[in-house]
């Protein structure tokens, strides 16, 4: 099984609410829909091109080795390691995020307090569980750095997208 | 040690004149360092002050400007404006049907920063076309900003910098949203009274509800949604200093209020009821409004149902010689 496909979905998805949140709090308007269409978009592209960064460096790796179907199949099987927390991990921030928009208030409260709240804080957390589980997978170094540099490129699209786009004035 | 709030030291108003103090950044730092807060001090440190060592009033400004916008993001995701309204709505429709239907209503939100609550109130009508709503702020900036906001979307609210008390037009219900927690002492008891001794059929003030997840709730959230450093010091600091449910309702006992809490402490799950209000109403009100709220009537208590065996958690011996008096009154 290749997960590249499902990796590159998540690492996408992960991009546009990460222009979502490099956005948010920092237009006090009430309309603002398509200002947070307009940040999801930007996250989706600086992600996009971020994103190139483990492509690049898994095709380096395949093309270095000496036995590159052995290093494709350690590389995919640190995929899959990589991609079972983040999967666990975007299966929670879809159920929070679908508990909060349709619930009432005080159920969407519980959403935000236990899920939405402490899963952003989790993400570096979880990007390093990542990269555990590829090692576990049986991935090897390869696939650790591959999870490293994934990693790293995600979890910069938002202070990027936040500093190129929307960083106040004080 | 206290826990002091930096926005409440950095920006000194004249509460007469409404004329903004300078601030000398060295006397807020000593402050700080006496109160044990060290990190807080820092964070004022690093503010940019004139050679009088006085803090920029430009600088603090826009740093108060971002960081009430961060906060707002806070509300936002909290859905406090439905939050508000599940209260506002009943009380208005208790007053309507003790004043007349065709009555024409005033909301004053004091204390209201950037206006979100009068904002997002203006922006999805919620309680009414008859309601007429303003927001109110001693930080002439502040205000400003909410102004500039609400004209550029067209709402129907407006602003005033100075005090919510001297306003020249009657406020049928004086609102805030974390703002009680501010008040310390004698003050906290004085703000009710304030509005006891207005024309105002009702106030509804929402703070921070004070449990033991409220301090841990609030770093993480201030630490995961919000940037600057001072913003994130101050909803922690917020969160410690919020008042007990006996606190307020003690404090907002007085002379010609029926003073009661939506939500305490021992009827709500903490998760799900992050900021909670203490009301006081003119004590014919109170029937309307339970019928108001119907179902939700149950979540409304006032001292005397914290002390005949209430939520648990509650302090019945400080309420013995309360209880019940802003029912009599």
């Amino acid at each position: 099984m290749n997960p590249a496909w499902a990796l590159a979905a998540l690492g996408l998805v992960d991009a546009a609410f990460s222009g979502f949140r490099a956005y948010a709090g920092r237009d006090a308007r009430i309309r603002k829909h398509r200002a947070v269409v307009h940040a999801a978009l930007r996250g989706l592209s600086v992600g996009a091109v971020l994103l190139l960064a483990p492509a690049f460096t898994a095709g380096a790796v395949l093309l270095l080795a000496e036995d590159p179907d052995r290093a494709y199949g350690a590389l995919a099987d640190g995929g899959v390691g990589f991609l079972v927390p983040l999967g666990a991990y975007a299966l929670a921030v879809l159920f929070s995020l679908a508990a909060y928009l349709a619930l009432p208030f005080r159920a969407s409260t519980l959403a935000v307090v236990v899920g939405l709240g402490p899963l952003t804080l989790a993400r570096p957390l979880v990007v390093a569980a990542a990269c555990a589980g590829a090692l576990v997978a049986g991935g090897g170094w390869t696939s650790l750095l591959v999870g490293a540099v994934a990693g790293a490129a995600v979890l910069c699209v938002e202070p990027y997208v936040h500093r190129r786009w929307y960083a106040p004035a004080y | 040690m206290p826990h002091l709030e930096i926005s409440d030291l950095i920006t000194v108003t004249d509460p007469l004149s409404g004329a903004r103090l300078p601030v000398r950044r060295g006397d807020v730092v000593r402050r700080l360092d006496e109160a044990g807060d060290p990190r807080a001090a820092r964070i004022v440190a690093a503010l940019p002050a004139g050679p009088d060592d006085v803090l920029d009033p430009l600088a603090v400004d826009r740093l108060m400007i971002g960081v009430h916008t961060e906060l707002q993001r806070l509300s936002e995701e909290l859905r406090v404006g439905e939050r508000l309204v599940d209260v506002l709505d009943p009380l208005f429709e208790a007053i309507r049907e003790i004043a007349g239907r065709r009555g024409r209503f005033r909301l004053v939100d004091i204390g209201s920063g950037l206006g979100y609550l009068v904002r997002w109130l203006a922006s999805t009508g919620a309680l009414g076309p008859n309601v007429e709503l303003i927001g109110v702020d001693l930080d002439a900036a502040l205000v400003a900003e909410a102004d500039r906001l609400a004209r550029a979307e067209g709402l129907d609210c407006r602003f005033v910098h100075g005090n919510a008390f001297d306003l020249p037009e009657v406020a049928t219900v004086y609102v805030s949203t974390g703002v009680l927690h501010h008040f310390r002492g004698p003050a906290l008891a004085e703000f009710f009274e304030a509005q006891a001794d207005s024309q105002a059929l009702a106030f509804c003030h929402f703070d921070i509800a004070a449990t033991r997840l409220a301090p841990v709730g609030a770093w993480m959230f201030h630490r995961a949604r919000m940037r600057h450093p001072l913003g994130r010091h101050d909803g922690v600091a917020s969160a410690r200093r919020a008042h007990s449910d006996e606190t307020l309702l003690r404090a907002a006992t007085v002379p010609g209020i029926r003073p009661l809490l939506y939500e305490p402490r021992g009827l709500s799950n903490p998760f799900c009821t992050t900021l909670r209000p203490v009301l006081g109403i003119r004590p014919y009100l109170e029937d309307p409004l339970r019928q108001a709220l119907g179902r939700a009537s149950r979540r409304l208590v006032g001292a005397e149902q914290l002390t005949r065996g209430g939520p648990p958690g509650h302090d019945a011996a400080a309420w013995s010689a309360t209880a019940g008096t802003g029912a009599a009154r």
